[in-house]
């Protein structure tokens, strides 16, 4: 059963609509993931679930009751803010148990989910601290703590790792799922960074133009982005486009890619004759010798590490630039100049010009939106 | 290499009003090449600004010289050094459209207006703003009056390029097409640059030489190779490389021509000495405590591995799998760029090969040996 079932939320801001019929249902247990780029209405849509702001249009619902009209306190709803919001004169002790002190719960008893919670979130021995005197990855985990200390059925978290150090936003990235798990809470977690969507997301709720457009585990939204909009928020570097008209050549379909013909699967015989915008992960575009049907003539015009992967930038006939990345350890370094590219058929994304919808190729289901 | 920018025993020390002392930078010595590009790349306070603002004359060094074509330079004033920077809050003249701005670096030389014209419009082109160019800064978004900074910066001809946070507000989409560009102009002009940033990414991408500092000082100056396969110190280790370095304290125990690293609360890693190599046989010498460290791409998964953990985390990235297991009491990370298919709870078998292993001092953190990689 869906534990928090939003349908066709609107909020506008004046004249500037935020959220134009926004729907989405989340799993009890489940971490989703809401992603999108800055300005697109994450933080307005956290407010409106917590009651913070009331919908223009729409229901939400929560463990199945209809809580559109109910104020904040009766919601029942954890939250976590990326600027942490700590009482600065409280210790980060008394912060986390405020969340409890409101239920006249006797204190031996705060006292012991307290200490529970930041030994879960590695604090404990900074409870006695004020918030001035923590580091922010501390701070963050104190706000966190408070938000978990009274075990939400239903947890919201606005970019809680957005301003702690890469070292220990990696560290929670990697802890925090199980850590929400064991809580068993179900969580709309915001964030800004498709790495964090991917890692800690179950599903990934990617927030554009106002709705949804596309709610899926992050393996699918990658493979299969229902749009070109979704396709270009995920990757390091992101997707290389290229505008392509499709052509019937000896019964195959095919395309041009700086002046190479590139045979596309048969199942792609529907896509001929039409505008499209080809996707091309820089993960799956592969430099090759010699000169093999189907590779694309590039230059190539430098080479630079991205951790533990080489991005290659080239240029094709005609000026366009494309991006190829490659994994591991290479002995000799790339050669600037003249080149050849393959690429991965399997993973090639293909797009609508008009509308930015992906093609789905023949026998294949589409991911649902 | 000839050298461009030479900084000799540089301090910066701050003496704010009613508080105590800050010392910012500590004996600061570098040297930038004829054409090198070089990044100074830290956490937030930890130098690399001020140094900087020393090197392009918005702040007096407390003590120190610095030379720029050999010339010194510490007493000058930021417009007689020829220098050319891009700053991070962008300081474009709010009057002046942005072509003006990018133009008006070039108006003291003896360009013609044509050459001018030309020149604004190549560098408007490498960063995308051609179509704003007559547009004022207040009417253009953070990101494009970056790109406006970075293209005034780099119209001009100087002897040093100073950049801070040069791509801090760009998408993402733009941010890896433009490194590329940015890095094949400075290098095919030869154009001596020094950059700021607290991204990794960005200085891996750019640079040929990277400057970690922290605390004030300077950790270690070196290529991107060499941070990572020979980081001079637990912090440069630690710092460099994403995800960070695995690392655990350990005891040494010698048996034989055998050497056994022993995790506190944890499994016991066994070398012979052939594998181990002279180097870090000889750096371990008869310590009895070390801290071993081994770079998450380099931990090796699957069958035939002599140890098993249990996987607290599995992430697939699109790209590469970042697997987390419980060792020691901590987390050992491990990326694959192929899928790996562990679930939460299952024991997975992994190593580390002697290639890959860093020996630390526990005491004064440095480096003690590297493994060395099968030429």
């Amino acid at each position: 059963m869906a534990q928090i079932e939003v349908r066709n939320l609107c909020k506008s801001f004046r004249d500037d609509a935020v959220l134009k019929g926004l729907s989405l249902s989340v799993d009890k247990g489940e971490i989703v993931a809401l992603f999108g780029p800055s300005g697109t209405g994450k933080t307005v849509l956290l407010r409106l679930l917590a009651g913070i702001y009331a919908p223009d249009d729409g229901t939400i619902g929560l463990r199945g009751r209809d809580a559109s009209g109910s104020p904040p306190e009766k919601r029942g709803i954890g939250m976590a803010f990326q600027n942490f919001a700590l009482f600065p004169h409280m210790t980060a002790r008394d912060n986390i148990a405020s969340a409890l002190t409101a239920r006249k719960m006797d204190a031996a008893k705060i006292q012991r989910k307290v200490g529970a919670v930041a030994r879960l979130l590695k604090i404990d021995h900074v409870l006695g601290h004020s918030p001035r005197e923590l580091s922010n990855g501390q701070k963050q985990r104190t706000a966190l703590a408070r938000a978990l200390v009274g075990e939400p059925d239903i947890l919201l978290l606005d970019d809680p790792l957005r301003n702690v150090d890469a070292k220990l936003r990696y560290e929670m990235r990697l802890e925090l799922p199980t850590l929400l798990k064991r809580a068993g809470s179900t969580v709309l977690y915001v964030t800004q960074d498709f790495k964090e969507a991917m890692a800690l997301g179950d599903r990934i709720a990617v927030l554009l133009d106002g709705a949804i457009a596309q709610c899926d585990t992050p393996a699918r939204i990658y493979a299969e982005p229902v749009c070109i909009g979704v396709a270009r928020l995920f990757g390091d570097p992101t997707l290389n486009l290229v505008e392509v008209q499709p052509q019937l050549v000896d019964d195959v379909p095919e395309v041009r890619v700086g002046g190479a013909a590139i045979r596309l699967p048969a199942s792609y015989a529907a896509a001929v004759g039409g505008n499209f915008t080809l996707g091309l992960r820089p993960e799956s575009l592969h430099l090759v010798d010699g000169h093999a049907p189907g590779t694309i003539a590039v230059d190539l015009v430098a080479v630079t590490p991205l951790n533990e992967k080489s991005v290659l930038l080239f240029t094709m006939d005609g000026g366009n630039e494309l991006l190829a990345s490659e994994a591991g350890d290479r002995g000799a370094p790339r050669r600037i100049g003249p080149s050849r590219l393959a690429l991965d058929l399997d993973t090639v994304l293909l797009f609508d010009r008009d509308s930015g919808r992906r093609f789905i190729p023949a026998g294949k289901v589409g991911a649902k939106s | 290499m000839s050298t461009s920018l030479s900084i000799r025993a540089v301090d910066k020390i701050y003496h704010p009003r009613g508080r105590s002392a800050v010392h910012a930078v500590k004996a600061l010595s570098m040297d930038v090449g004829r054409g090198e590009i070089v990044a100074l790349l830290g956490s937030s306070g930890c130098g690399k600004t001020s140094t900087l603002r020393m090197i392009a004359g918005f702040e007096e060094v407390s003590a120190g010289s610095i030379a720029l074509a050999d010339r010194r330079v510490e007493s000058l004033a930021p417009a007689a050094r020829n220098v050319a920077m891009a700053f991070e809050g962008y300081s474009l003249y709010p009057p002046l459209t942005v072509r003006e701005n990018i133009a008006f670096a070039l108006k003291r030389g003896r360009l013609s207006a044509s050459d001018v014209a030309r020149r604004v419009q190549q560098m408007a082109a490498l960063v995308e703003i051609e179509s704003i160019l007559d547009r004022y800064p207040s009417s253009i978004s953070g990101g494009q009056q970056q790109r406006a900074s970075l293209a005034r910066a780099l119209v001009r001809d100087a002897d040093l390029y100073v950049l801070d946070e040069p791509m801090g507000q760009l998408e993402p989409q733009l941010r890896a097409v433009l490194r590329g560009r940015l890095k094949r102009l400075l290098k095919d002009r030869a154009m001596t640059s020094i950059f700021v940033t607290h991204d990794q990414t960005e200085a891996n991408a750019l640079a040929d030489r990277i400057a970690v500092m922290e605390g004030g000082v300077l950790q270690q100056f070196a290529n991107q190779h060499d941070l990572k396969e020979r980081p001079a110190n637990l912090y440069v280790a630690t710092f460099i490389g994403e995800p960070p370095m695995n690392v655990f304290d350990a005891a040494v125990i010698r048996t034989g021509d055998r050497t056994m690293f022993e995790l506190d609360r944890g499994p016991s890693f066994v070398f012979d000495d052939n594998e181990l190599g002279p180097e870090v046989r000889q750096a371990i010498g008869n310590r009895r405590r070390t801290v071993i460290g081994v770079r998450p791409h380099r931990v090796v998964l699957g069958g035939g591995c002599g140890e098993t953990a249990c996987v607290v985390s599995n992430q697939w990235l699109g790209d590469q799998s970042h697997v987390a297991m419980l060792v020691a009491e901590k987390l050992m990370v491990a990326v694959s760029h192929v899928r790996v298919s562990a679930t939460i709870g299952e024991s997975v078998p992994y190593g580390i090969r002697a290639q890959d292993l860093h020996v630390f001092d526990p005491e004064t953190t440095l480096a003690l040996a590297h493994g060395v990689r099968a030429a």
